[in-house]
């Protein structure tokens, strides 16, 4: 259907514009070679013959790339839910990191949109239990808890209920899956703190 | 730690949260479905606007599931894959911590019985010389042996439809049976819409009204999920009331609260149980939104 319609519209008009440009360019060598103190090589009929750049749109010069809050926080429509987090931890991590490419896959077989896909800091829990003869406490295990975020732009409504099952129904032991709104709180969470610069910042302010 | 198999299996689903509190998303969100009676009554037009009304009853029903609580048996090639895979994996890993130190326990035992031991040489590795890696493997072995897991497939429960324990590794859907005209049938809970309420609020009443009131069921999302028609016999139909329509609500149950005597008779069924209970129509309808993965 596509190429029956360029068909159509190409000939007439791209074949008007051809013949237009052809007179000015004649008229132009024509007016270039009267008064004769050009030089020649300039007014050759291919001259400037590979030239395309011109041709292209304006882009705005590229900027240095602005490494914080690349991406708009979406808020929610009438029929779309904004910004979400989904959120896959647990202790294994083979499989939180296999539930969370499911996850990603599967948002681009259904066409949503993922915003980013990033993993937060493990944590370590350090379970210590009582000693049986005595009150020491000694380390019996440590346990690592492993974070991955999938960031959806935004998410229909419709869909929403869809997805949520599939991805319940495809959700593996031991892994726990959360779906909130991104606010900017858990955005500023991924930096590490800086303490001499709130130090600096606090100095300022005092 | 030495929890029985059922308190530790796998989820704990968090809760949902949802950005929009507005009104009447579920009768918007509905692009899908074919019919849109004419003039149905949105609740957020103006209370001086006269509204056509339409023919259709409308309802809401609660797709409730019980998601599954342990992962299903594998299947025979599932499961030789599955030693394959544990045995390459094993082949190409490298010792862990423990099997370092039960190595380096074993080389000090040669060495000590070598007979030109000298202890001072030794480094110090005061706690390992006590407490040997041997040692560590053998009161694991003896936690292991005092814990009893619990039973993943019990006949009994399996076969009592009311129970919400039933059948751990398959999802199952609340049924109830509902006075519908003038007979009994089973049916997905459902309750009549009323003005001034989302068709989600309304499913969530039909929950709370089935079953008892403790019951959490987390709602998936504020668009229905299937639809099903009912135009009623041709000698019963009249200028306002053609038929009905029933809007379904996915919902899960996100406590396995213990079981109150509930007003109306309950089933939880799986989805190859489910039609033996409704009507074929209704059973068509329903089949389509009811995932079995």
């Amino acid at each position: 259907m596509n190429h029956m319609f360029r068909k159509r519209c190409f000939p007439r008009a791209v074949y008007v514009h051809m013949l237009l440009n052809d007179a000015t360019q004649t008229e132009l060598i024509l007016s270039g070679c009267a008064p004769g103190n050009e030089r020649r090589y300039k007014g050759t009929p291919t001259h400037g013959i590979g030239r395309w750049k011109y041709l292209l749109p304006k882009q705005a010069p590229k900027k240095k790339k602005d490494r914080n809050q690349t991406k708009q926080i979406l808020s929610a429509t009438d029929t779309a839910h904004g910004t979400l987090n989904v959120k896959v931890s647990g202790y294994d991590m083979t499989v939180v990191e296999h539930y969370s490419q499911y996850i990603h896959n599967l948002c681009n077989r259904l066409g949503i949109d993922v915003a980013e896909s990033y993993a937060l800091p493990t944590k370590s829990t350090e379970v210590m239990l009582v000693q049986d003869q005595g009150n020491k406490t000694y380390v019996d295990a440590v346990l690592k808890t492993h974070q991955r975020v999938v960031q959806l732009s935004s998410l229909n409504a419709s869909l929403c209920p869809v997805f949520v099952d599939v991805l319940l129904k495809n959700q593996p032991e031991g892994v726990q899956l959360s779906v909130k709104e991104h606010t900017e709180a858990d955005f500023q969470a991924r930096f590490k703190a800086r303490p001499e610069l709130e130090g600096l910042l606090a100095q300022i302010s005092q | 730690m030495a929890a029985p198999c059922r308190k530790m299996a796998s989820r704990s689903f968090s809760q949902l949260l949802y950005c929009f509190n507005r009104t009447a998303v579920g009768s918007v969100g509905c692009r899908r479905f074919s019919v849109t009676p004419v003039g149905r009554a949105r609740p957020q037009a103006g209370p001086a606007v006269e509204r056509a009304t339409s023919p259709w009853t409308l309802m809401a029903a609660v797709c409730l599931q019980r998601l599954p609580v342990i992962s299903a048996d594998e299947s025979p090639i599932e499961q030789r894959f599955k030693q394959m895979m544990q045995q390459m994996e094993l082949e190409k890993s490298v010792l862990s911590d423990h099997e370092l130190r039960l190595l380096e326990d074993a080389d000090r035992m040669s060495r000590k019985q070598a007979g030109d031991y000298d202890s001072d040489e030794e480094e110090g590795h005061g706690d390992q010389e006590i407490m040997l890696g041997q040692d560590l493997e053998d009161t694991w072995e003896q936690r292991l042996k005092n814990f009893q897991p619990a039973p993943r497939v019990r006949a009994d429960v399996d076969k009592d439809l009311t129970s919400v324990q039933r059948c751990l590794a398959d999802s199952l859907v609340l049924l109830a049976e509902q006075q519908v005209g003038a007979e009994k049938l089973w049916l997905l809970p459902q309750a009549a819409w009323q003005e001034g309420e989302t068709l989600r609020q309304t499913a969530e009443r039909a929950l709370g009204s089935v079953t008892a009131a403790d019951l959490k069921a987390t709602f998936l999302g504020n668009a229905p999920c299937g639809v099903y028609k009912y135009k009623l016999p041709k000698a019963a139909r009249t200028e306002s009331s053609v038929g009905t329509k029933v809007f379904f609500f996915k919902a899960v149950l996100a406590d396995s609260a213990p079981a109150k005597a509930p007003n109306t008779a309950l089933l939880w069924v799986k989805k190859s149980e489910v039609q033996k209970y409704l009507k074929p129509a209704y059973a068509m309808k329903v089949d389509r939104f009811i995932l079995s993965l």
